[in-house]
């Protein structure tokens, strides 16, 4: 942790309420850190793995590894973590995100205490962990796993599968869902077990209903971003998405939500924008920035272009739970089961992927001159694919495009000064594909 | 073999099968049969078989360097896996008519679209296997195989019958057992047959339809037993643990130095031959508890017992006995570049092993073998041990 902190590090945001959320990340693991020290359970969680509601309305705190290895990164303090793990044998090619975590967890065990120039204090040791077997991430099931080596408290893994995109979903709905109630079934009775007391089933639907609503108007807030000017630009919603995922289920995370709309409501109808001559209009595609160097997103505007919206760290649309089904655990696995599928019939019928649907999706209602990537080296989840959207994007929407490529939380392959020369050359191609010169789009 | 053409028998045979490894599946289909391609262990084969379709496992090429995956695919995906897509873009997988993979890792899940949306097979379909045994997770997979089932129908217009499916099964499970037989012709010192060797025969057992390969494997096993040319003795007997080593340069890396590798832990070795599926009760019951339960695969996440020390015996218990059924004294744990699965495994893996007195080389690298550093490290890993 020899890693000094450098001067600047977070990008310029657009909004005031986003400048909020590094209190309320500071706020969150202060509860948790006091919360244990009173007893109240702290638990290892992984951002979107559907149990939010669940720990809460248990009354334990659920702690976040992947969102504060982003924080450390975004504060350059990850360096000493990442290579505390590697050198425990843990490759520098895993998730960095786990790396990171894993590395504070070795050095909490052997220091007996949190390192002491640990961001917020470091994480508090947890009395038990959440892994998730979800056809998105292999770490969700394996990082844990490893994390016990050096924490061994209880670990649960629970099995939640969203189909592939080619199958008919009419044909294996039934049982997927079943699957998904019976696993977070199998949760609660976990978190039974470590409370020592039940589920108190009317304040989880309580927590749903919260968070649902969180959530919808967290969606209507950025529905309003196709506004032209810009609103509201990716960098802000690179922070905003911490209270709609870490704070999942909770007033404050509502009122942020409430607080952020109002304002990007008020800048649409002031027509204030995130840049006052706003040229170009670009997608953060799927991808995990780097959290070391989100001024990426400030160079760009000062180029001209802005991140009108991204395909990654969002609320998720408003899905429709079917009629009769009230108990909170169907209310979740319906809700996880319509998130997951709801662009699949559209993918099937047409590119075969739901991730590229949403990205012309994206372009067409945010208006969109160019597509952005960023490939982060240590996640083959969100990163493997890019090229194949790239590729069948061109197909229907022939925009440039550019992927950056480093990582989310290791700075050790990143170069300032190549970024920004690609990024200035990058724009120069938007600027005359916009003008109709450019019969190559693709700076990538 | 009686209708391939290979001409000769035992070892020779599946020498001949290895060099050519598509052959016998294109003559196949230019005789009316569907040959549907496959990842890793997970599918399962006796569906295929049961659908009269020839299962043909799908390898890259670890001795040739990616030629045209890097336009389609990043290089952070795991190295087999871009081989396989650069053997396919080749050429290679032209004679299938069908693919399927199943959700064993995050690169084989992404791999599937874009495997699908690029080479438009007549039939794919993605089998999502569980990363848990629980009760659940159990019956969902078991309802997946029924859907697994209906597709395969629908394809071929025929019905898969619980009669169909238990002939299948007994012949794979014959299969198995045969394999397990030559595999035990490793433990005398000196084993009856190299790795190298070992590889070739599960190279080419998984390249053609399993009865054919029943056939190979009992010529092999006779050709074995008489035998007077086998490896010598050797200071080192090893172990080899990892995922897709499946035609690997590896072996005979090590075999030219002064060890035998007798045993292995790996995708197309032990993992595919190690356990049978019952016989008795529901076909896709019996399926769905052994592909989901007793294939050993660190993408699966077990119950916990509550003891660290039950739990590592759970997760890594299968690698030390057959270290100790095959009396190694060293491990080589080859793990792929940007693997998940295996990469968090290796501090605890490591450990447990060494803890039970066995040393470990740990190497991460590519599909694609570096041999000259790579045989640095092996020899002095093998003097350190002898």
């Amino acid at each position: 942790m020899a890693e000094a902190p450098r001067e600047k590090t977070t990008a310029v945001k657009a909004t005031e309420t986003v400048k909020r959320v590094p209190r309320l990340i500071k706020a969150m693991l202060m509860e948790a850190h006091e919360g244990k020290a009173q007893g109240k359970p702290v638990v290892y969680c992984f951002l979107g793995n559907n149990c939010d509601e669940i720990v809460r309305a248990m009354g334990m705190a659920p702690v976040w590894p992947e969102n504060w290895a982003g924080f450390c990164a975004a504060v350059h303090l990850a360096e000493g973590f990442l290579k505390k793990a590697n050198a425990e044998g843990f490759s520098d090619k895993l998730c960095t995100y786990a790396t990171c975590g894993l590395g504070f967890d070795i050095m909490r065990q052997e220091l007996g205490e949190a390192p002491p120039d640990a961001p917020f204090g470091g994480l508090p040791k947890p009395d038990a962990m959440l892994g998730i077997g979800l056809s998105m991430c292999d770490p969700r099931h394996k990082w844990f796993q490893a994390v016990q080596r050096y924490t061994d408290v209880p670990l649960h893994t629970m099995g939640l599968l969203v189909p592939p995109y080619d199958i008919d979903l009419k044909e294996v709905e039934g049982y997927y869902i079943d699957y998904m109630v019976e696993e977070l079934k199998g949760l609660v009775e976990f978190l039974e077990r470590i409370a020592g007391r039940k589920m108190d089933w009317d304040e989880l639907s309580h927590l749903i209903d919260i968070s649902d609503e969180t959530n919808d108007i967290w969606y209507e807030a950025y529905q309003l971003r196709k506004a032209v000017p810009a609103p509201m630009p990716t960098q802000d919603a690179m922070s905003a998405f911490v209270p709609g995922w870490c704070l999942l289920g909770t007033q404050q995370a509502l009122d942020f939500c409430r607080d952020l709309y109002d304002e990007v409501k008020y800048r649409v109808e002031n027509k204030i924008g995130v840049i006052p001559d706003e040229k170009y209009r670009l997608v953060w595609g799927m991808g995990i920035p780097p959290w070391f160097f989100l001024q990426l997103f400030n160079f760009f505007e000062s180029l001209g272009a802005v991140f009108t919206i991204e395909a990654i760290y969002r609320p998720f649309e408003p899905v429709e739970i079917p009629a009769g089904v009230s108990h909170p655990l169907e209310r979740l696995a319906w809700r996880l089961y319509k998130r997951g599928t709801y662009r699949h019939e559209k993918a099937r019928k047409r590119t075969g992927d739901a991730d590229i649907e949403y990205l012309i999706e994206l372009i067409d209602e945010y208006k969109i001159d160019a597509v952005v990537m960023h490939r982060a080296f240590s996640c083959r989840t969100v990163h493997t694919g890019q090229l194949h959207q790239l590729a069948v994007l061109k197909k229907y929407r022939n925009l440039p495009s550019l992927v950056l490529e480093s990582d989310m939380v290791d700075v050790s392959s990143f170069s300032e000064e190549d970024v920004k020369s690609r990024i200035e050359t990058f724009i120069e191609i938007v600027d005359a594909h916009k003008r109709g010169k450019s019969t190559h789009p693709s700076a990538s | 073999m009686a209708k391939a053409q290979v001409e000769q028998r035992g070892l020779s045979a599946a020498e001949q099968i290895y060099q050519q490894r598509s052959q016998r599946a294109r003559q196949l289909r230019d005789e009316g049969k569907k040959i549907i391609g496959y990842f890793c262990a997970y599918p399962p084969v006796e569906m295929l078989t049961a659908a009269n379709l020839v299962p043909y496992r799908i390898m890259g090429n670890p001795r040739q360097a990616v030629a045209r995956a890097d336009e389609y695919l990043e290089s952070i995906v795991c190295s087999f896996v871009r081989s396989c897509f650069d053997v396919a873009l080749l050429g290679g997988y032209d004679f299938l008519d069908g693919f399927v993979a199943s959700h064993a890792c995050d690169n084989i899940g992404k791999i599937y679209t874009i495997w699908r949306y690029n080479f438009k097979p007549q039939f794919s379909y993605f089998v999502n296997v569980p990363n848990t045994t629980s009760t659940a997770s159990l019956k969902f997979f078991r309802a997946e195989l029924g859907t697994f089932q209906r597709h395969l129908e629908k394809f071929t217009g025929g019905q898969i019958t619980e009669q169909r499916l238990f002939e299948a099964i007994k012949l794979h499970n014959e299969n198995r057992a045969l394999m397990r037989e030559i595999y035990a012709l490793r433990k005398p010192d000196p084993p009856l047959l190299s790795a190298v060797e070992m590889n070739k025969i599960l190279v080419a057992s998984q390249s053609i339809p399993v009865e054919e390969s029943n056939q190979l494997l009992r010529d092999v096993i006779q050709d074995l037993k008489k035998r007077h040319d086998g490896p010598a003795r050797k200071p080192a007997r090893l172990m080899v643990v990892g995922s897709e080593i499946d035609d690997s340069p590896l072996f005979q890396i090590i075999e030219d130095s002064e060890a035998n590798v007798v045993i292995d832990d790996a995708c197309i070795g032990t993992r595919v031959y190690w356990h049978d599926v019952e016989t008795e009760g529901n076909p896709l019951d019996n399926l769905a508890t052994r592909y989901l339960d007793r294939v050993m695969c660190p993408r699966t996440a077990r119950e916990r017992t509550g003891s660290r020390e039950e739990d590592l015996d759970i997760r890594f218990g299968h690698i030390l006995g057959l270290a100790r059924e095959f009396g190694v004294n060293g491990v080589i744990l080859y793990i792929l570049r940007y693997c998940d699965n295996f990469g968090f495994d290796v501090p605890d893996l490591r450990d447990y092993l060494e803890k039970a007195g066995l040393p470990v080389l740990f190497v991460e690298d590519e599909y694609l073998i570096s041999s000259a550093r790579l045989k640095t490290r092996i020899e002095a890993f093998i003097e350190m041990i002898s």
